[in-house]
């Protein structure tokens, strides 16, 4: 018993807790098996180019050359779009690829061993800049054509976002060895476990039944380790099946920030046709992201850009289009908002400068526009579900003082500032590919002394779906938590139940573990072994075609407001983060401890994505290789923050809750950007809104 | 290699170890307690903290000489003590942990920091945890719990 | 090579010096980083080490006639509790890295390491502080000024051993330390700023102004200090641009992973700019 009274009293003791706090839970680099051997990478020291000869070092006993040659299957990493090579053959296409893995006993050996190699190439010249386009997408809302005549005032701006590393406090890392069952089983620092089987079946080409992947505790991923443990455990499935030995790969820092993925770099182009009555006609959005060397992702990643490219509000007529471009650098792809991060922040930096440039007062512009039950979504589909936008707006300001505050600090030389985003967040997969591409299940067995087992393959990688969804199965059951047991998942015995990404874990995940939790119960037969799959069927109404980018983007969406006070340092162009208030509707939370977690947490990325986070490549290569020079926020960065929740159940979610993971981001860059652009009392159209670009605003800054 | 003389975890050792060897290596490869992490190799991130002399040290950093003469207390000990029950109490009703992989730097942070200063203002937590990154939380559930340890525990941390 | 010598008293240290060729570590929080290897395996020196954290005799920090002693093996977060200690060091320190570095860096250990970031070199600098260096041969002092001469390049025989560091009487009405970082807490200077005032009713008595990682190594002007002391403030009112565009010229920065030049040049000389007006206006 607590010696004080909770202030979370619905929600459910976290079941992690007791092994973290204590340091027991074991991650990657705690596991250690008997004559495990160690792997380093042998990278491109190029951008771009051909390899003509690879010198090897003479090799100690005891120690391996693994490359493409020792691939038993395909060459390719299985990611959405497969066209990244476990190991580069003749092409190297950014600095960093990884060309061949050296194994052995000694971490110190490899290291020297692999800094002995010689590679010659025959330099090709790499591509940096914007000019390559590999992904086209594109789409129309309304007549934009009638737009663009009727318009008496056509204002156009552009926006640029950097790379943001996902920082997870455990580098990523994997472990491969054949389990008693002479499985290649990987064990690793994983988001998504049938990602990294399929990808290991793929590129050692044995039996699916012939894979398994198990997840330890994992230490953070926020999309980092959705796709990247792919390319690991295909390089160690294949070193461990010419070695025959536990082979482990941890990364060091500088290795996972400098050569692991990251979000997309974006550059955007908005254009708002206006009549003379102050009424936004249409826009065009041009959208541009960085994909790097491989595209891997970023298709998804694009879409999802676009889909969000004008946020909350139902402008009558659009017309988005956006590219991917192939750059001779480190791929980037999943990190927590997908894609939609960087529209938003254009988007609502965007709106706010129509407002400006019209005259009108931006609150009440973008009020106007604000989308409602019913209204037409950006690709033609319908709201569906009740939207309370207006609620949320009205009780974010109300914590936060907004319009005195906006009004006070609005007066010139006072240095002090306040944003307001509103954004939103489509939860799980674009459009109906969670009935018929993902097609997820899940499994309870409940064994003979009425122990029901979880067999889901969502990780639990902070986020507490260990603690949500035993939650939910346990309360749909009507037994104690204690009754139910939810293991880290193994794919040897767990449904694939789709990736642990998208927002999905609740709504879809979660969803279906309420539905079989009702069904079992109906079939409840105390003191026997009993078994149900309860496979995802969604909502029927969700129409989306993905050629044409038409129809219901996604099964739903959650809401959010953050507001965001700032002051501003006029000598050193430095800003500091005074306070932070948000509310959300994600349906119903569903457990209040894990979602203010969830909610604290995001927008502390958001607020360094907008304002710190910093980080440049030149000439592919990355200038910030460490955490001393890849500034994420402290504890002294980041004021109090007050959250609220809105409750407005969502009939396909569980117990009416909607996805919330990502949500928590996506408006932290806006609204610290716009807090900072009310102080300054110049434009922010780039982020991160560093000193140095403030320093550049201040003198040739827009008003 | 030398003989390094200190005491582990309220253990007397004795140790023949090479004096340049990172205590973090120490700690984790040669006595197999993995509670202590690392995270980034350059004390940057905290995770590796432990106690030397109830100061929180970055273990990635100080080499086995330095341990000569000194009291080393790792997360896998501290978990033992009244102290960390409160702690433990306190960061599981805020849901001071997610990923896990920083909470026993954040732990051991926090105690360094009540230990010498037992009722510490919102201000001087976070400057106390200033140097351990948290990826996850925002700190925010973080700082709460220390401060609810700092109250529930009584006068636990104030000088005896 | 391959020795490693862990000293317990300051003779140990210096004789040990005078046969080997070492790396010297106190705290470790930069050289162990310097030479971090991969994860589990040693650090690696390229010299004998020399590891000097357990010299219980330089572990003190005291006053006498000549100044303000702190002994190499004291580390930041002693001295940042240390009654002695002046409050324009322990501002230094108290933005220095992390609570857990401090707990175990040190002093030389931070000026040895010569980076142009390094903090309390520019408090040393401003406070003309010198450091006591040790060896076999016997005693010698150079003021930390001189003791670091460029980019990890300083005024350090291989036989010796900076035994402490020496702050002297000072009197000045103020002194300011302001840093300028990209976040809060750990981060490493973008530039920093300190200085150093003593008024004489309207007219300067004397004044300092050191600057941090805007140059290859922490930077004084001395020559500008003359100019500006014995100037009247009215004077002084009506000089600001022009001294601001002087500290100007006097540093030198660049481009790296943490900031850029212009921006280092600029804040540099708003921060000269505001602090020279406000002097003007009598300080404060």
């Amino acid at each position: 018993m607590l010696p004080f009274k909770s202030k979370y009293p619905t929600s459910t003791p976290k079941v992690d807790q007791g092994i973290k706090v204590r340091g027991e839970a074991k991650y990657t680099d705690d596991i250690v098996m008997p004559g495990m051997l160690f792997a380093k990478t042998v990278r491109s020291s190029i951008a771009h180019g051909e390899i003509l000869s690879i010198q090897k070092p003479k090799l100690p006993e005891g120690y391996y050359w693994v490359d493409h040659k020792d691939i038993k299957g395909e060459n390719v990493v299985n990611i959405i779009f497969s066209d990244w090579p476990v190991f580069a053959e003749k092409k190297v296409n950014f600095i960093g690829e990884p060309i061949a893995l050296i194994v052995g006993p000694n971490k110190g050996e490899l290291d020297r061993l692999v800094n002995e190699v010689k590679i010659e190439y025959k330099e090709e010249t790499p591509v940096f800049d914007f000019t390559e386009s590999y992904i086209h997408k594109a789409f129309t809302k309304g007549d934009i054509a009638s737009a663009k005549k009727k318009a008496v005032k056509v204002i156009e701006e552009e926006f640029s976002t950097g790379y943001q590393e996902q920082a997870y406090l455990e580098p990523q890392g994997l472990l491969v060895y054949y389990d008693e069952e002479h499985r290649v089983t990987c064990v690793g620092s994983v988001q998504c476990p049938w990602y990294v089987h399929r990808a290991v079946v793929r590129a050692c080409a044995i039996p699916t039944e012939k894979v398994r992947v198990i997840q330890p505790a994992v230490g953070g991923a926020f999309g980092g380790k959705e796709h990247y443990p792919s390319l690991l455990a295909a390089q160690l499935a294949t070193a461990m099946l010419k070695i025959n030995k536990p082979i482990k790969m941890c990364f060091e820092r500088p290795e996972d920030i400098t050569f692991t993925t990251k979000r997309h770099p974006s550059k955007s182009k908005y254009i708002a046709y206006v009549d003379k009555d102050n009424n936004i006609l249409g826009m065009d959005v041009q959208v541009k992201l960085n994909g790097g060397a491989y595209k891997g992702c970023s298709g998804v990643v694009l879409s999802r850009a676009l889909i969000a490219c004008v946020n909350v509000y139902n402008i009558p007529a659009l017309n988005v289009a956006g590219d991917v471009y192939m750059t001779n650098t480190v791929p980037t792809a999943a990190f927590r908002g997908f894609g939609s991060p960087q529209t938003i922040f254009a988007s609502e930096m965007f709106i706010h400068h129509v407002a400006k440039d019209l005259g009108v007062d931006p609150l009440e512009l973008r009020m106007k526009y604000l989308v409602k039950e019913g209204d037409i979504t950006t690709n033609s589909g319908k709201f569906h579900d009740p939207i309370i936008l207006p609620a949320l707006i009205e009780k974010a300001m109300e914590m936060s003082d907004y319009k005195r505050k906006i009004k006070e600090y609005s007066k010139p030389g006072c240095n002090k500032g306040i944003g307001m985003s509103f954004f939103l967040h489509g939860c799980g997969f674009t459009g109906s590919g969670e009935s018929d591409i993902i097609k997820g299940k899940v499994k309870l067995i409940k064994d003979e002394k009425d122990i029901v087992h979880v067999y889901a393959s969502s990780v639990d990688m902070g986020q507490g779906n260990k603690t949500t969804l035993k939650r939910i199965v346990a309360k749909n059951l009507d037994i104690p938590n204690e009754q139910v047991v939810f293991d880290n998942p193994d794919t040897s015995i767990i449904p694939d139940s789709g990736p642990t990404a998208a927002s999905r874990t609740i709504i879809i995940v979660g969803f279906l573990m309420e539905k079989a939790a009702k069904n079992l119960k109906k079939i409840w037969k105390s003191g026997v072994r009993q078994e149900h799959i309860e496979p995802y069927v969604g909502p029927s109404y969700i129409k989306w075609d993905e050629e044409t980018m038409q129809g219901d983007a996604y099964p739903s969406y959650a809401w959010g407001v953050n507001v965001v006070e700032v002051e501003f340092d006029p000598i050193t162009y430095q800003i500091e983060t005074k306070g932070v208030w948000s509310t959300y509707d994600v349906g119903r939370v569903v457990d209040e401890r894990i979602a203010v977690g969830q909610a604290d947490g995001g927008i502390v990325q958001g607020l360094g994505y907008g304002y710190m986070e910093t980080m440049r490549c030149e000439k592919g290569r990355f200038r910030q290789r460490s955490l001393s020079d890849y500034i994420v926020p402290t504890a002294e960065d980041i004021p109090h923050m007050e959250t609220a929740f809105i409750d407005n159940p969502f009939i396909y979610g569980a117990d009416g809750a909607k996805g919330m993971g990502e949500l928590t981001l996506v408006g932290g860059a806006p609204a610290i950007a716009l807090a900072i652009e009310n102080a300054i009392g110049k434009k922010v159209n780039d982020i991160p809104c560093n000193p140095e670009y403030i320093m550049e605003l201040m003198k040739n800054g827009k008003n | 290699m030398a003989k390094i003389k200190f005491t582990l975890n309220h253990k007397k050792l004795e140790v023949e170890v090479d004096p340049s060897r990172r205590l973090l290596d120490f700690i984790r490869e040669d006595m197999h307690l993995s509670g202590t992490k690392e995270g980034c190799g350059e004390g940057s991130c905290g995770a590796c903290v432990v106690l030397m002399d109830g100061y929180s040290v970055n273990s990635c950093l100080i080499p086995m000489a330095n341990v000569e003469g000194h009291e080393i207390i790792t997360i896998d000990e501290f978990k033992n003590t009244k102290e960390f029950e409160v702690l433990y109490a306190a960061f599981s009703e805020e849901g001071g942990s997610q990923c896990g992989f920083c909470t026993p730097g954040m732990i051991i942070a926090s105690q360094s920091l009540l230990s010498h200063n037992p009722h510490p203002s919102e201000e001087e937590i976070r400057a106390g945890l200033a140097g351990n990154l948290c990826r996850c939380t925002g700190y925010q559930a973080i700082i709460q719990a220390v401060k609810l340890a700092s109250e529930i525990g009584g006068n636990l941390w104030d000088k005896k | 090579m391959g020795q490693k010598i862990i000293a317990r008293t300051l003779s140990e240290a210096i004789e040990a010096l005078a046969k080997y060729d070492c790396n010297i570590v106190a705290g470790g929080s930069d050289i162990m980083l310097q030479k971090r290897n991969t994860a589990g395996e040693l650090p690696r020196f390229e010299k004998d080490v020399l590891f000097i954290a357990n010299i219980e005799e330089l572990h003190k920090e005291y006053v006498d006639e000549e100044g303000l002693h702190i002994g190499a093996t004291m580390t930041l977060e002693e001295i940042l509790r240390h009654e002695l200690t002046p409050n324009v060091l322990k501002d230094c320190l108290k933005e220095l890295a992390s609570v857990n570095i401090r707990h175990f860096a040190t002093l030389p250990g931070n000026i040895a390491n010569a980076s142009p970031a390094g903090d309390t070199i520019v408090v040393d600098i401003l406070l003309d502080a010198k450091l006591k260096l040790t060896s076999i041969r016997g005693v010698r002092y150079v003021s930390a000024e001189d003791f670091v001469q460029g980019v990890r390049k300083i005024d350090l025989a291989k036989d010796e051993l900076i035994e402490e560091i020496i702050f002297p009487k000072y009197d000045f009405d103020k002194l300011i330390w302001f840093k300028v970082g990209s976040r809060k807490a750990e981060s490493i200077s973008k530039l920093a700023f300190a200085a150093a005032y003593k008024l004489d009713g309207e007219k300067i008595a004397s004044i300092r102004l050191a600057f941090g990682s805007v140059f290859m190594k922490a930077i004084r002007s001395h020559e500008l200090e003359k100019e500006l002391e014995g100037m009247s403030l009215k004077e002084l009112g009506s000089r600001v641009e022009e001294f601001t565009e002087k500290y100007g010229k006097v540093i030198s920065p660049i481009d790296d992973q943490r900031s850029t030049k212009s921006y280092r040049l600029e804040v540099t000389k708003n921060i000269v700019r505001d602090f020279l007006t406000t002097l003007a206006k009598g300080g404060n």
